[in-house]
């Protein structure tokens, strides 16, 4: 894990160094895009973020193991983190390249809402412990992900101020190599660093459960 | 440069912030194991 962990900073560290020095400028918007580096990688870490909680809360309900409760309670913990700092860069994004930090568009406002959905799969973890409460957290931990196609296909079927997808697109990646490449770089940097922590997570969800357990018991 | 630089150390102090709650959390967790232990100890 800690190997995970450090091969993810290190690599992290390449993706801003060539992000920031060596990436070529984009011609129409100039500086600002290199944030580009950096929003692209948060939300697609995000969304396997999210893959991993829809995984492991189904696995709960079906199999009623509280490994794969830990293992979905970790990555939505995960999942809020990513999505905050897609939010937060879009936003800083947004303001020399439209004009405003925020606008209630389709895409901005069903992140948004994926944001939501997801603090709330946290505050249902943390007001209703046990398993009732993981039970709940599970339903909402797989609804919010139907959230995530809505998200895709928002700024591709309305009218939107957020650009058309340029990474995942059925013709291929639309960016030059030159662009590409860092970016590539940085997102597996982010989801080395994503599964590093999300170990951590789990371990120390296990070690609580574990010490509730001999609490219990003495 | 100031809206690249402002994106950037707000991801970092994001990303920072959320390993140091992690790191607080270990820190309680080892804490509450040795009082179990001192409590076993005891009884």
């Amino acid at each position: 894990m800690r190997l995970l962990l450090i091969a993810g900073m290190l690599l992290m560290l390449v993706g801003i160094a060539w992000a920031l020095l060596a990436a070529p400028t984009e011609v129409f918007q100039g500086i600002p895009q290199r944030i580009m580096y950096i929003h692209v990688p948060s939300v697609i870490t995000a969304y396997v973020a999210l893959m991993v909680v829809f995984v492991g809360s189904a696995l709960f309900l079906w199999r009623k193991d509280a490994r794969w409760d830990r293992l979905a309670h970790g990555a939505g913990e995960l999942a809020v983190l990513f999505i905050s700092m897609t939010l937060l860069s879009g936003a800083i994004w947004g303001k020399p390249v439209w004009g405003t930090w925020w606008s209630w568009d389709a895409r901005l406002t069903t992140t948004l809402i994926l944001w939501f959905i997801y603090v709330g799969y946290l505050v249902v973890r943390a007001w209703a412990p046990g398993t009732r409460g993981a039970r709940a957290a599970a339903v909402i931990g797989i609804v919010g992900v139907l959230n995530i196609p809505l998200i895709h296909w928002s700024a591709i079927l309305l009218r939107t101020l957020h650009p058309q997808p340029t990474v995942f697109r059925p013709e291929g990646p639309a960016l030059p190599l030159s662009m590409l490449a860092p970016l590539v770089v940085s997102i597996v940097a982010y989801l080395l660093v994503f599964a590093a922590l999300l170990v951590v997570r789990v371990r120390q969800e296990r070690a609580l459960s574990r010490l509730v357990e001999a609490l219990e018991g003495a | 440069m100031a809206f690249v630089a402002a994106a950037y150390v707000v991801v970092a102090g994001l990303f920072f912030a959320y390993v140091l709650t992690l790191a607080a959390r270990q820190r309680l967790i080892a804490e509450m194991a040795d009082a179990v232990i001192q409590q076993k100890e005891r009884s």
